[in-house]
């Protein structure tokens, strides 16, 4: 029975076959579209470091010129995908991209347009706010070499302070994170060991301590775990009311990731990588023009399409954020970005077209 | 479609031979249409696996199995071994403990409980299966891991110490033994569920005959329950193990994904899906992205090998029933 249903209907089967294979394309092409923003709406995705600015930016630019702009959270390493599929109209990145991630791009720019700090946080009940830490304490601990709170090393930089004998727990982004790549930036340059041994990166093998997802997942491990160390964008620790030390920087005094230790930092680099407009401010020198920077600062990228159906929008709305928009910045500790960035992202912005 | 215009097919239409029917014709072509998809994608996903693997698995070869590495020497050294040893230490350390758990409800629900107790609890035992694994994760961040560090560690620590797998204190939430406890509660549902319809299907005259013969109750389910299920068993068993070793996102949540081998399960690890999970987006170099996806051809080898053996399995020991 079944044999001879099959020999007498072939045609029609493939013909079905066809019909099934037709529907599915599609169906598949229209949800594809779908997921692609409405015309007036910008669609952007990536690090939660600006995450706050963003957020207070679709506010104000919506109210002045009516066009929404959405932004989603979800960490360098997947705004960077995001641009990269053209799921998004923009992508938003801490780490500026590699070359792999320029050529998978295929077509994309990148521009710094906004400023601020990576803190490093703690959870020491008792203790007060802002204690004193340096970078190869802070390499120590991440290295696994400095396991315990009254390690005389810790205690040499806060006297006076009783530490505890509790064991130290450091914790890092196991997602693909610009805040890793910023605070591995900064491991590198305090610590050889580091540099030989881990290297920077939006992901490294990290030899101690544990994983956790996000800015949220890391402060969320930090705040349940006594003696534990994590690091965050410093509106995302000030929010969240998480304790976090003023680091040495290499004038030797102690900064916290302030307005004015942001502001000291941004004048070290001013030489744009050709490709991806980094600027790295790290770990500035330690002449007395530095005295007040906070050590661990970044800029943080805006990444587009050269060629872009939202160019009309995406432009003005670019360019209002490198400039009316930065006085959004202090109010969530993000340092107004130097007029010489904005000119370059202004040059940059030329490139982006419909 | 044309279905609709088909005079009802009663008996009498099928007797009819010769006759053209489409309603036929079109519900062979659909059905065959959605088995044949299956086989087509299963394809399609392996070619695409391997494609993408292709240049990792060039550059590391098989010596990728056996590399603790990630993102080592700036960023060009990769390794699974260390997953792998996660990833089986996670499964079967999930499945070890959710066996005897799963066994129990099963016999419970199935030979022991009175009606309206079975009637209450079997659905909500399944509907643990219906926590989506990313909410399993957040209550294991949020309770589970405190509860191992302030509770459960300390005292297993204290009691057990001496054991190499207990041998360090937690001092985080986020380990190797929250994993295998979140994991066991996922495949409880699953394993207990088939298992308990495997001994309901057991026949009530065999159950009866045995008792007649003066059987206690766990004789009854010693020597005729339990080998009379015993290929249902082991193939449940097995997709529970599936089930653990693919799971991604509740295990990346509380596992602490170090890149590491240790003894003691109070201590950080990673298993093969929890870092493609973790890191396949804005991997940092395409080489890195390569060696993402080769984790995931292991997890397809382990899967599959996972599956071919549940069907030997059975196979096997149904072929010894019937002998």
């Amino acid at each position: 029975m079944k044999a001879f249903v099959t020999r007498r209907k072939r045609p029609l089967a493939v013909l079905s076959v066809l019909t099934v294979a037709i529907a599915t394309a599609v169906a598949i092409s229209v949800g594809g579209a779908q997921a692609r923003s409405s015309a007036d709406e910008l669609k952007g995705a990536g690090a939660t470091f600006p995450a706050p600015l963003i957020a207070a930016w679709q506010q104000k630019y919506e109210a002045a010129k009516g066009v929404k702009v959405s932004y989603n959270p979800i960490g360098s390493g997947g705004g960077i995908s995001a641009i990269s599929n053209k799921t998004v109209d923009f992508g938003a990145s801490d780490a500026p991209m590699t070359p792999d991630q320029f050529k998978s791009c295929g077509g994309c720019v990148e521009l710094p347009w906004a400023l601020s700090a990576t803190a490093v946080m703690y959870n020491l009940p008792g203790l007060p706010n802002n204690l004193h830490i340096t970078g190869p304490i802070i390499a120590g601990i991440y290295l696994g070499q400095i396991k315990k709170w009254n390690d005389p090393k810790i205690k040499a930089v806060n006297k006076g302070v009783n530490l505890p004998s509790l064991d130290v727990t450091p914790v890092y982004r196991s997602d693909s994170s610009g805040t890793s790549f910023n605070f591995t930036t900064y491991l590198n340059t305090v610590s050889r060991q580091w540099k030989s041994q881990i290297g920077r990166g939006t992901t490294v093998n990290w030899p101690a301590g544990v994983g956790a997802r996000g800015s949220s997942g890391v402060s969320g491990v930090v705040s349940r775990t006594q003696g534990a160390v994590g690091y965050a964008d410093i509106a995302y620790s000030l929010k969240n009311h998480l304790k976090f030390f003023s680091v040495q920087n290499r004038a030797k005094k102690f900064a916290r990731p302030g307005l004015a230790g942001i502001k000291a930092a941004a004048q070290a680099d001013r030489k744009f990588n050709p490709q991806s407009n980094e600027l790295s401010i790290v770990n500035p020198p330690g002449s007395p023009r530095f005295a007040k920077a906070y050590p661990i600062c970044t800029y943080t990228y805006v990444i587009l399409r050269m060629q872009s159906d939202k160019a009309n929008l995406l432009k003005p709305f670019v360019t209002w954020a490198l400039t009316s928009g930065q006085q959004y910045g202090p109010a969530l500790i993000f340092q107004p970005i130097p007029k010489y960035v904005v000119i370059r992202g202004k040059a940059t912005l030329k490139k982006v077209h419909s | 479609m044309s279905v609709a215009q088909e005079p009802a097919a009663g008996p009498a239409a099928i007797q009819r031979r010769g006759r053209f029917r489409p309603g036929d014709a079109i519900l062979y072509v659909v059905t065959c249409a959605a088995a044949l998809t299956g086989v087509v994608l299963l394809g399609l996903i392996t070619h695409e696996v391997l494609t993408q693997a292709w240049p990792a698995m060039q550059k590391f070869g098989l010596g990728f199995l056996t590399t603790q590495a990630w993102g080592d020497k700036g960023n060009t050294l990769f390794g699974a071994k260390s997953f792998i040893f996660g990833t089986v230490v996670t499964s079967f350390g999930a499945l070890l403990l959710a066996t005897p758990i799963s066994l129990a409800i099963a016999l419970f629900l199935s030979e022991l409980a009175p009606r309206w107790i079975r009637s209450v609890v079997a659905p909500l035992v399944e509907l643990l299966a219906a926590i989506p694994s990313v909410v399993l994760g957040l209550w294991g961040i949020l309770v589970l891991g405190p509860f191992i560090t302030g509770t459960l560690g300390p005292a297993i620590h204290g009691t057990l110490g001496w054991v190499p797998i207990f041998s360090t204190k937690p001092t985080v939430g986020s380990n190797m033994f929250a994993a295998i406890l979140i994991l066991t509660i996922m495949i409880i549902p699953i394993v207990s569920s088939i298992c308990r319809e495997l001994f309901v299907s057991v026949p009530a005259e065999l159950k009866d005959g045995a008792l007649a013969l003066g059987a206690t109750r766990w004789e009854v389910v010693r020597g005729v329950v339990f080998p009379y299920a015993r290929a249902g068993i082991a193939a449940a068993l097995i997709l529970g193990l599936g089930r653990a070793l693919g799971e991604a996102i509740a295990v990346t949540q509380v596992i602490g994904n170090r890149v590491a081998i240790n003894k003691s399960l109070f201590d950080p690890g990673d298993t093969l899906a929890s870092r493609i999970a973790g890191q396949y987006q804005g991997a940092d170099t395409a080489l890195q992205v390569a060696s993402l996806v080769y984790l995931a051809v292991i997890l397809l080898v382990f899967s599959l090998i996972a599956n071919l053996a549940a069907q030997l399995i059975v196979r096997r020991v149904a072929g010894r029933h019937q002998v």
